[in-house]
């Protein structure tokens, strides 16, 4: 059954892989500089690679903009998406698997009445202008560093364009691994919270998490779609889009790739942040967009004579219809998916505002006046809660978020061996496992129980105030934790 | 590295014996129209005899050059250029093969007073050609001189077409049979045309070189 439902991620892994390897290697095979066969693998090795070993930072970031909590509800959101990139290709526009799949992400949220996280939905459309200006910022300086190095080169025509043809396989291999990094989130993202996989262990050498087997999917799928689909669109992104010469398709593409990178690396992350220097957020951004960027850069490093401004008007357009078509198919695909062919798209969850929430939301230094309306009340979805609290007019829109989150009903139950059946211990160091033991088989009826309960522990501890990024950070990987513990514990 | 680039130098080293004969042709015809007008036309036939040699040399390398970079796919994007670059060069010594040529079969009487402005003409032309080769050599490994030698090419082109009017002029001024001048216009015209030829190549390559730029 999983697989059934699996089907639309990898159709959307499908429509990645024929879209947006045209954005690596377009230019590189309509140059005719690499041949389709040679590019089509080099790109299927790489995004594969960079899916499994990197591709977890920004799938975390689109799992903050919207937890979608059911197969099913990830099944439409996913085919949201890509039914939205089928329909815009077809009018022969490049469009952005990531803007489709945040826009069916947020049709999630409004059909389940949850709120919309708008911090991460900021973070999220913000990298994509960052990325944007940033892909042609690095583009034009690559253009200034590396034109008065060929001219002061002297080498043979041959030469260097044997040396452009062997740098656009390592740096079009470089692009393939960080698209797979960045993009392998948007393909199979909404399945992670859901993920039914268990690891496996292969030949006791190596384990494959139950996520990873899921990533692996993903860029096999993405895979296929290469192989099947994606010569053509390399023709019309090489051809029709932007005609570059071999060495402005490599400075293109490297910038493409730099930029792909800085979005996905946790690595590079994690290096940033210890050396306290001001950190990228792990998102997944749009190669098209990014590759955009890079040839408007080197178009305006050159003068800005040759841009094509209609095409980049096209493209633009895109950038805003596709996560609106996709929030509207999301949510009408969600709505005939529950209604005509009843499946659950999402979980059931209540809210309730009793003693013990109230008493915790009046600990947590919330106004407790507000909740009059509310208070004895159960509520099914946060939306509901939202209109009431809002019409109060003394809470902000934060604190009515986390006023939710404390009186979200989620039934827990400290199961550590259900953990490691589900392969998810890994995430936990030896000490956070034993610590979990101690509370084996205890019962919690909100998540902020668990939280507390766990925080009392030096391996659990967060910061009330985080100040600098690291503490930031901090805080971040021990609410990853928690969440895998929220959805693992959780019983009916 | 060197392994990676053993292919590229075969070919960069085909290129460059291809421009090398291009201009031993240029100079070589110099040589010819000197024993010509000095009268020894042994040792003019036997340079007649090594232009057709460099012909036939030059012919079979831009052949195997064009094979090879069609066979290894290299620089498809300036193949077509390369190629047209090349094969007009080699037009350049089919003119000088030419005008060579047709002095060995008709034998012209050149008078002495038309030596000076004769050799004047031929070193003009052969000029134009060796500023082509330097601007050929240059498109490939060092873009931003190929203008310069652009510039000198057109120059003695058109240095080439003034003294040979001044001939042409002479020419007719002389005292001599009708046929015989219009002979000798004839030849005049055919010096003139090889720097006319590498005037052509210019006109293309200044084009590839624009389309070359960064």
């Amino acid at each position: 059954m999983i697989f059934i439902y699996l089907l639309s991620g990898l159709f959307l892994g499908w429509s990645l892989g024929a879209n947006d390897t045209g954005n690596i290697f377009g230019a590189a095979v309509e140059t005719r500089m690499l041949k389709f066969k040679k590019a089509a693998l080099i790109a299927s090795i790489f995004i594969t690679l960079g899916a499994l070993l990197e591709g977890s930072g920004p799938s975390g970031t689109l799992g903050r903009l919207g937890s979608v909590d059911a197969l099913g509800g990830a099944f439409t959101v996913a085919l949201a998406a890509a039914i939205t990139i089928t329909v815009i290709v077809r009018l022969g526009i490049p469009v952005s698997t990531s803007q489709t799949i945040v826009g069916a992400i947020i049709g999630w949220n409004f059909f389940s009445g949850r709120l919309t996280d708008y911090g991460s939905l900021l973070t999220i459309a913000s990298s994509w202008v960052f990325a944007f200006v940033l892909s042609a910022g690095i583009a034009a300086l690559l253009f200034y560093l590396v034109k008065p190095l060929i001219n002061r080169s002297r080498m043979h025509l041959v030469e260097q364009d044997m040396l452009i043809r062997y740098a656009l396989i390592v740096v079009g291999a470089f692009g393939a691994y960080s698209l797979g990094a960045n993009n392998i989130a948007n393909v199979v993202g909404v399945f992670v919270p859901v993920s039914p996989f268990k690891d496996i262990s292969v030949s006791g050498l190596f384990t494959v998490s139950g996520v990873q087997q899921l990533y692996l999917m993903g860029a096999l799928s993405i895979v296929v779609g290469i192989y099947t689909y994606s010569h053509k669109v390399m023709r019309t992104v090489g051809k029709d889009l932007f005609h570059l010469s071999p060495i402005t398709a490599l400075i293109a593409l490297l910038a493409e790739a730099i930029v792909l990178f800085l979005f996905a690396s946790r690595g590079l992350y994690n290096l940033l942040l210890s050396l306290h220097l001001p950190t990228i957020p792990l998102v997944p951004v749009s190669s098209t967009q990014v590759i955009v960027g890079a040839v408007v850069g080197i178009g305006l490093a050159k003068g800005g004579k040759n841009i094509r401004y209609n095409i980049l008007g096209r493209i633009s357009f895109a950038w805003i219809a596709a996560p609106v078509i996709a929030f509207l198919i999301s949510y009408l695909a969600l709505f005939i998916f529950q209604n005509v062919f009843e499946q659950t798209v999402q979980q059931e969850t209540s809210y309730i505002f009793d003693r013990i929430s109230i008493t915790e939301i009046d600990d947590e230094g919330y106004s407790t006046d507000a909740l009059a309306m509310v208070n004895g009340r159960k509520f099914t979805t946060e939306q509901a809660i939202y209109k009431e609290l809002k019409a109060q007019g003394e809470l902000s829109r934060d604190e009515i978020v986390q006023i939710i989150s404390i009186a979200e009903v989620h039934l827990m139950q400290v199961d550590v061996p259900k953990l490691i059946a589900a392969g998810l211990h890994r995430s936990f160091s030896e000490e956070e496992l034993l610590l979990l033991r101690r509370y084996q088989d205890r019962k919690f009826r909100h998540k902020w129980q668990l939280k507390e309960t766990l925080a009392l522990q030096p391996e659990f501890e967060t910061y009330l105030q985080p100040e600098t990024e690291l503490q930031k950070n901090h805080n971040r990987i021990v609410e990853g934790k928690l969440q895998t513990l929220y959805r693992s514990f959780r019983v009916e | 590295m060197a392994l990676l680039l053993k292919t590229t130098r075969f070919v960069e080293s085909q290129i460059d014996t291809f421009l090398d004969i291009v201009s031993d042709s240029a100079t070589t015809f110099q040589l010819a129209i000197e024993d010509y007008l000095a009268g020894r036309i042994d040792q003019f036939e036997e340079r007649l005899s090594q232009i057709r040699e460099f012909e036939h040399r030059a012919d079979d390398l831009r052949v195997s050059i064009e094979r090879f970079l069609y066979e290894r796919t290299l620089i498809p994007e300036n193949r077509g250029d390369v190629l047209a670059i090349l094969e007009n060069t080699d037009e350049v010594i089919d003119n000088i093969k030419d005008s060579l040529l047709q002095f060995s079969i008709e034998l012209p009487q050149i008078p002495e007073a038309l030596d000076d402005l004769w050799m004047q003409t031929t070193r003009a032309s052969v000029a134009a050609v060796e500023q082509l080769v330097f601007a050929v050599r240059s498109f490939f490994r060092d873009l931003a001189a190929v203008n310069n030698y652009i510039h000198k090419v057109y120059f003695f082109e058109r240095e080439a077409d003034h003294i040979g009017e001044r001939l042409r002029r002479q020419i007719f001024g002389m005292d001599i049979e009708l046929s015989r001048k219009s002979q000798l216009r004839f030849f005049a015209i055919h010096i003139e045309k090889i720097s006319d030829a590498a005037q052509n190549v210019c006109d293309r390559l200044s084009i590839y070189t624009i389309k070359r730029q960064l």
